[in-house]
């Protein structure tokens, strides 16, 4: 049985082993699987106006993503468009595996500027945005209303939204559901932001100081912790993502939860009869929200086999209109937002937090950085320490991060 | 029966294809380990995984995690093969049964188990407190105390179907006239298994064993699925750590750095553990 | 065929003994199982419902509809199997001799080469797989079954190896003496008799070869980038995407990676009888 399948390989096998040389007109495109249809409709427009130019897509998938693309961008052979999250550029960009793209990239003023930041290293644009989101405030409105809020009133502040959450913890519900599992993104994107609002920050602005243990980032990270402590968020967060949460929240179990507005398909696909509200993330008094810019880019690989045609296909991806066809959330262009695909209202709360959007500091540690960040949330929820043992102690591990260069 | 070349000639096509691909990535992640960003020669990479405490934590992890799991893995498996090995009805059944855990996906095995122990969803609170044998839900996997237990527990769960199978084997290379022997001088079950059984599958379990070791040594998909190291870092071990500097924090000369350092650590294990067992040539014994 | 297992006429406590650890080993293995097998029939809402629930209210077979007829499952597991079995068998090959080498003959650096046999095995898999794939790449072999073929031989060689050299060990030596004796070749007495007789342990690494090879997954994600050769684990993780996961799929995408495996081992297992039977050493 099995020396069939070996001679049955060995003669498909052969076939395999011509090498797939990229002929002049060929551009490799590597694209996710959740937007692959829409990826193949907008290669096969491109098509039919250039036909010289062939686009093959190769479909990648969420798991396993960064392995692949850095090992075949280390290797120097891989597609000639990858898409990736904003967060790794700065990473390609340092170790000088990814192409400039100025030349590339047109009405760069309409572009939302936070995220363009974020793909900016020395100057130069190592990618280029198409897709960005913020997270604000999913909540249950059935719950909402039985607390006696009023969905016209959302809190503004913070103390509103402690008091509103301590109201919809009721009857075996948790009223509002923090992160504190799962990948750290999930939590530095939802903690994040609120040390920003407060006016702290995680590392100074030349980035060569840690500044998460000064009072105003203490006072966000306990604000946040406080949730948990206060039993407002369940007794599970420390293992919680923001998918689960999202699960949480379909069952019944919680009542709101930070997060973007990629996750109302699926909940109205789980629970047609959950009626969802949002509203955008509170501030402390007297001072303005703010969001994390997550999202997706392109870039071109140092060692792409076809940059022109691939640059002239990057280019007809960015208009307009293809952009705000093929994202998923948001596009990253501002005048796309006028399209009528992104005046559903309850998008508005999510489309209100991208002026406050801010891109993640742009150094080499960054994702060391974030995650002792994370580990000390993690330690206050576990009750090892408290916020400002805590944060002191990610305090040092940053600063000996920043000193190790 | 002692000449060389007959010995080295069957021995000389796998030790070729092995150095064929196994020599680059070698030299590679020495070279990778001893540079800076820039390609000049340092050691700053070695310096600066081992001054933080997580390396050192991880290591601790993944003694007692890779320790721990080695111990229950090879009892219930021994266990396991010597029930296998009787006959009873419908025993090539439990036999495959026996290999599931194994066989399934690690992945979808380490989400089943998160899902199973989860403090909200899982199923295990619910039977447990509805059977009132804990008096409300446990957080499993958040408890600093109940994590590494429940992730060892986990992973002796995945891996003794392959002691079991591999010991197996080794039990049918056993003449049956040791036993009828061991009867007639009118030996205990327990006799059996202690006098015969056990020093008659010794090569094999030495060698499960080894292979324990080193599977364990590099294994990430169960831990990397359930708590990513959480929470912080508690059940952090090694490898994920490596993962993490080279495909998440893009600090690839450091993960060379522990790459290496973690090799050199992995090679002494296994060599003191090749000096202790014999390689004479007989049989076993 | 008196082999290695024991009547159990005399003992009927140790009869209900055993069934009793068979029962227990029978639902340690499938507890976790049983929830994915049930999982697989359920719909989205029943999924993530507190309290949980083992029964589904409403079963369906819509997740195994979505695996065979609109997911790329069905052609990863005509690669899978391609891939599996061909390193098996090469891994296989390349193992029986190495393994005799080492059982039966004493060389200089043999305790050298036996430990060079592990050493690739100690290299963590993030260290390896870039230089992995440059040489795969220099050797035009991306994106093809040989290639995985070529790495997963290179994952299952030395672990077989060290597990056929103690089996073999397990065979006396004195059967392949007297062979020799009436002038057998080397090989023949290793075909003839001494592999035979290790059929169990062949058996053994077969089956560590395959399923070793069946669940892997980081290599085939980085060396198989083209759907005609991706592997059954690509497959799982493309059940997800971004923010979302069809759980059903993948509880039903596991049962189909699973239960051949396992029915093909119900087949085999049989094998698993030794064949050093009474008499054989006496010459």
């Amino acid at each position: 049985m099995k020396l069939d399948k070996l001679a049955g390989g060995v003669a498909v096998s052969t076939l395999m082993l011509v090498p797939s040389v990229a002929m002049a007109g060929d551009v490799v495109w590597w694209t996710p699987n959740w937007s692959q249809e829409r990826a193949q409709k907008l290669a096969d427009d491109f098509h039919k106006a250039n036909p010289d130019i062939n686009i093959k897509l190769q479909i990648t998938t969420s798991n396993g993503l960064p392995q692949q693309v850095m090992t075949a961008l280390q290797s120097g052979s891989g597609p000639d468009i990858i898409e990736v999250q904003h967060g790794w550029v700065q990473g390609y960009a340092q170790s000088d595996l990814v192409l400039p793209l100025d030349d590339t990239i047109q009405d760069k003023a309409d572009y939302n500027k936070a995220v363009i930041a974020e793909d900016t290293y020395d100057g130069k644009l190592y990618a280029i945005p198409y897709r960005i989101e913020c997270t604000a405030l999913i909540y249950n409105m059935d719950d909402y209303l039985k607390a006696g809020l009023d969905p016209a009133n959302p809190p503004q502040t913070w103390d509103d939204w402690m008091a509103a959450s301590k109201k919809m913890t009721t009857g075996g519900v948790y009223g509002m559901a923090i992160t504190g599992g799962g990948e750290f993104g999930n939590t530095i994107t939802r903690a994040l932001p609120l040390v920003w609002m407060n006016g702290g920050d995680i590392i100074s602005a030349d980035g060569k100081k840690a500044v998460i243990n000064s009072p105003e980032a203490v006072a966000a990270i306990k604000f946040y912790t406080d949730f948990y402590t206060n039993k407002v968020s369940p007794d599970s967060t420390l293992q919680n993502d923001g998918v689960a949460n999202r699960q949480l929240f379909i069952a019944g179990k919680v009542a709101s939860y930070l997060t973007g507005q990629y996750d109302i398909a699926p909940i109205a696909q789980a629970a047609p009869n959950l009626k969802i509200g949002a509203f955008m993330t509170p501030h402390p008094a007297g001072k303005q929200t703010a969001g994390i810019l997550n999202g997706w880019s392109f870039v071109i690989p140092k060692d792409a086999q076809n940059p022109t045609d691939a640059k002239k296909f990057l280019q007809f991806l960015n208009t307009k209109d293809n952009q705000g066809y093929f994202t998923d959330t948001f596009p990253a262009r501002v005048s796309a937002l006028d399209l009528p695909r992104f005046q559903d209202p309850t998008l508005k709360p999510f489309a209100g937090m991208l002026p406050y959007g801010r891109p993640t500091p742009n150094t080499p540690h960054w994702v060391q950085i974030s995650q002792a960040m994370f580990n000390g949330i993690q330690r206050i929820l576990s009750g090892q320490q408290d916020p400002q043992a805590a944060m002191d102690q990610a305090n040092d591990e940053i600063q000996a991060l920043l000193d190790s260069d | 029966m002692a000449r060389p070349s007959p010995g080295l000639m069957f021995i000389l096509p796998a030790i070729l294809i092995l150095m064929m691909l196994i020599a680059y990535p070698i030299v590679y992640t020495l070279i990778l380990s001893a540079v800076d960003a820039h390609g000049n020669f340092t050691i700053k990479n070695y310096a600066n995984v081992l001054k933080p405490y997580v390396t050192r934590q991880a290591f601790q992890n993944l003694i007692v995690y890779v320790g721990g799991s080695i111990v229950f893995q090879v009892i219930l498996g021994t266990a396991a093969a010597l029930l296998l090995n009787r006959k009873f009805w419908g025993r090539g059944v439990v036999r495959s049964i026996t290999l599931i855990p194994w066989v399934v996906p690690g992945i979808v095995a380490a989400t089943t188990w998160a899902w199973m122990f989860h403090t909200e969803f899982g199923i295990i609170n619910y039977m447990l407190a509805g059977a009132h044998i804990i008096p409300g839900p446990i957080g499993w996997l958040t408890n600093p105390n109940t994590v590494m237990p429940v992730l060892v527990a986990i992973n002796v769960w995945k891996l003794f179907p392959f002691v079991a199978i591999m010991v197996l084997a080794g039990l049918q290379a056993i003449p049956a006239e040791l036993y009828e022997a061991a009867k007639i001088d009118g030996a205990t079950v327990w006799d059996e298994i202690v006098q015969i059984t056990l020093p008659q599958v010794r090569p094999v379990l030495v060698a499960v064993t080894l292979l324990l070791v080193i599977w364990g040594l590099n294994a990430i998909t169960l831990i990397y699925a359930i708590t990513q190291g959480g929470p912080a870092n508690l059940s952090l071990i090694t490898p994920i750590q490596i993962y993490q500097l080279a495909f998440v924090s893009f600090q690839f000369n450091a993960a060379a750095a522990l790459s290496v350092l973690f090799f050199i650590v992995a090679a002494i294990i296994v060599a003191i553990y090749i000096k202790v067992i014999p390689s004479s040539a007989e049989t076993a014994r | 065929m008196t082999t290695a297992g024991t009547s159990l006429e005399r003992r009927p406590l140790a009869a209900t003994g055993i069934a009793i650890a068979a029962i227990v080993l029978v639902v340690v293995c499938l507890f976790p199982f049983a929830w994915m097998a049930l999982s697989s029939i359920k719909k989205l809402p029943e999924l993530f419902t507190v309290p949980p629930h083992w029964l589904p209210n409403e079963p369906t077979l819509d997740n195994y509809a979505t695996v065979f007829f609109h997911s790329n499952i069905p052609r990863y597991f005509l690669n899978s199997c391609i891939i599996s079995g061909g390193a098996t068998l090469f891994a296989l090959a390349l193992a029986v001799f190495a393994a005799y080498g080492f059982a039966r003959f004493e060389f200089r650096g043999k305790a050298w080469l036996q430990t060079f046999v592990l050493v690739g095995q100690l290299l963590p898999t993030a260290a390896i797989i870039v230089p992995l794939f440059i040489t795969l790449r220099w050797l035009h072999l991306i994106n093809t079954y040989w290639g995985l073929i070529l790495i997963y031989t290179i994952i299952t060689l030395p672990l077989s190896v060290w597990m056929l050299t103690s089996y073999l060990r397990g065979i006396p030596v004195e059967l392949e003496e007297a062979a020799t004796i009436d002038g057998a070749s080397r090989l023949g007495v290793l075909f003839r008799i001494t592999l035979p007789l290790a059929m169990p342990g062949v058996v053994a690494v077969i089956v560590f070869c395959f399923v070793t090879c069946w669940n892997e997954f980081v290599f085939a994600l980085v060396f198989a980038q083209d759907q005609s050769v991706k592997t059954l684990p690509i497959g799982l993780a493309e059940f997800s995407t971004e923010f979302n996961t069809d759980w059903g799929g993948v509880m039903a995408a596991s049962m189909v990676m699973t239960l051949p495996v396992v029915i093909l081992f119900l087949a085999f297992q049989r094998l698993f009888v030794g064949g050093l039977t009474a008499g054989a050493t006496k010459g």
